[in-house]
């Protein structure tokens, strides 16, 4: 039977080499696309990512197991990518950041192209702008709402992620959507 | 009508709600046009963000987990010495050595000469009369008074 990631991070906590890998292997990918999802780029998602399991390995003593591991972890992986976008705000003004356009690559990964053409151009511009707005949210409600769509978390596990109550990851729910559905009834 | 339940739509299409408040968003829909159509409008747009969201640029693994692992060696050639840990055979020998030392303390702790200094602390500690300190300092005038008190005798044996 596989150990569970909690029994895992126990392990780590006595310095258990083995475990490490095996957590890191379990959740590399998803660090990863969590961390490009917020970051919006492929380097730092790559250092901040790693940056997270380093901190995993440092921290793993104080995880006391009153959430599950995921939860404990994301909220790492999550505090880190926020400081990093705090961090580099007024940088990213100044230099262009080539992963940032991605309306090709969004457009490349829409499912069942429509037959219409003036239809494909409607889709295809309200996908390219709903791409922007997503980019254009406010950090933690972008991480709300990754969290939710991308990991499906639950309300209460984005709470103890963000580390804020469940009726403000509401509300910073509420808001990012209703900040799409304009993007989106504007078309 | 009640307020419009904006917050709980999300939570609601995702399940996540007690009955009760379910119950109360749910007739809440069937009232509220705009709320249906605001709730439809969420479940679509929740199913394609995921897609929208797309896929990170890619990665090569085994290059990941050897940045990893490099920055991991760097992390503790920096923490300070008593953070890292330590090889077994050094903390074997160390915890070796500190138990030799507790070993010689507590034999040198045991000899006579020390112990002979606690026994005095110890008595000290019990003489009631040395803790009143007041008596103590009186000792040296009662020792003038018998001098005073033996004035006259002295005198005479000093002209004898």
């Amino acid at each position: 039977m596989e150990p569970s990631d909690e029994a895992l991070c126990e392990r780590v906590a006595k310095r258990d080499e083995a475990a490490f890998d095996l957590l890191v292997s379990r959740y590399q990918e998803r660090a990863y696309r969590l961390a490009w999802s917020i970051l919006r780029h492929g380097e730092d998602a790559r250092d901040v990512s790693q940056e997270a399991f380093i901190r995993l390995y440092e921290t793993a003593g104080t995880f006391r197991g009153k959430s599950k591991f995921s939860t404990w972890f994301y909220r790492i992986l999550v505090n880190l990518c926020l400081d990093h976008k705090r961090k580099h705000k007024w940088w990213k003004l100044w230099v262009r950041d080539d992963d940032d356009d991605r309306s090709e690559r969004i457009l490349d990964r829409q499912p069942a192209p429509v037959n219409d053409p003036v239809d494909k151009l409607s889709r295809e511009e309200t996908l390219k702008a709903l791409g922007s707005a997503v980019d254009r949210l406010a950090p933690r409600q972008r991480a709300a709402v990754l969290l939710r769509v991308q990991e499906d978390m639950a309300t209460y596990d984005i709470a103890r992620v963000l580390e804020c109550s469940e009726a403000t990851v509401r509300v910073h729910l509420h808001r990012a959507l209703a900040t799409l559905k304009k993007t989106v009834e504007k078309r | 009508m009640a307020r419009h339940p904006e917050t709980d739509l999300v939570p609601y299409l995702r399940g996540e709600l007690p009955p009760a408040e379910r119950e109360r968003v749910a007739r809440h829909l069937e009232e509220c046009p705009d709320c249906k159509q605001d709730t439809e409008l969420l479940r679509d747009l929740l199913g394609n963000l995921a897609h929208l969201i797309g896929q990170p640029p890619e990665v090569s693994w085994p290059r990941y987990r050897a940045e990893l692992s490099k920055k991991l060696e760097a992390r503790r050639a920096r923490a300070p010495w008593w953070r890292r840990p330590m090889p077994l055979a050094f903390s074997t020998s160390l915890a070796g050595a500190l138990l030799l030392v507790a070993v010689w303390g507590g034999h040198e702790l045991s000899r006579p000469g020390d112990t002979i200094g606690l026994e005095e602390v110890a008595i000290g500690s019990e003489l009631g009369l040395l803790q009143q300190f007041r008596t103590v300092e009186r000792l040296d005038l009662l020792e003038d008074l018998e001098v005073i008190s033996n004035l006259d005798r002295l005198a005479s044996e000093r002209q004898g």
